[in-house]
């Protein structure tokens, strides 16, 4: 699983755009402000790849939308996910502690060997490393199944290298050309 | 009535085990850390996540840092100057 040519096409189509739409501005504003502006920019580029099909691009884009609701509008007018904007995420965070409190009514009736005792040690580490998981993927804490998880996991990775790739390229030619 | 939940429960468990392997593999794959290594070295479960976490911080960074960057380029650059319509180009 790796980034295509066609995603770093289509993100830097769509993270072009976004950038256009602060083109009056760009000029005039501050440091901090363009660097918002576009970081922004590319992380709308980079969720609208998926097309409202993963968790974590609606999440993201969610989140974007609370920071500048307008230019998400406008970088995601005429598709559908425009409607995901509103659409608000299901909290399924209260079973994963219904679940917890009945696995724990069902360890404590059976004997444990010891051998069950390292795996449930090692289950514990793997529940800590998931939730650090659930911290850094947008949308995370929505993900109450850890093969869900998991698998949304692999394609913000993928999404993320593309968009790390592509700005990466623009900037390292940018600063070639002004060297020159 | 409690045995045949426990068992239902555990065989669910099963399932997704498998399942969390290989998806859990898939993870290593994509990891730059861990695919360098030998083939033959194991990493666990909870490694393998530990370093998603940390890897995908590390990509935060660079977006930031990226970010950064580009910003400081369209600020040190005359406006109406050769330099400043070669980044133009390249993003607007």
């Amino acid at each position: 699983m790796q980034p295509t040519s066609t995603m770093n096409e289509e993100f830097l189509k769509k993270w072009q755009m976004g950038l256009q739409m602060f083109r009056p501005s760009i000029d005039n504003a501050s440091v901090s402000e363009r660097k918002r502006a576009i970081k922004l920019s590319a992380d709308v580029a980079m969720a609208s790849l998926r097309k409202g099909t993963t968790c974590w691009s609606r999440a993201l884009i969610q989140k974007t939308a609370t920071e500048d609701n307008f230019l998400v509008r406008q970088m995601l007018s005429g598709i559908k996910e425009e409607t995901l904007i509103n659409k608000k995420l299901p909290k399924v965070m209260c079973h994963r502690k219904i679940v917890r409190r009945s696995k724990k009514i069902l360890m404590r009736r059976k004997s444990r060997s010891a051998m069950e005792e390292v795996a449930a040690k090692a289950k514990k580490l793997v529940k800590r490393k998931t939730q650090g998981l659930r911290n850094v993927v947008p949308g995370g804490e929505f993900m109450s199944n850890n093969v869900l998880l998991i698998q949304e996991t692999l394609d913000y990775i993928v999404s993320l290298q593309t968009q790390v790739n592509v700005m990466r390229s623009i900037v390292d030619a940018a600063e070639a050309g002004i060297e020159r | 009535m409690s045995n045949r939940r426990s068992r239902q429960s555990s065989s669910a468990l099963r399932i997704s085990d498998d399942q969390m392997i290989d998806l859990v593999s898939q993870l290593s794959q994509l990891l730059p850390e861990i695919r360098e290594r030998r083939r033959s070295d194991k990493v666990s479960a909870s490694k393998v996540l530990e370093e998603t976490c940390n890897y995908i911080r590390k990509l935060h960074r660079e977006v930031d840092n990226l970010s950064e960057r580009l910003s400081q380029l369209l600020d040190s650059v005359d406006e109406d100057s050769h330099e400043a319509s070669v980044i133009r180009s390249l993003l607007m």
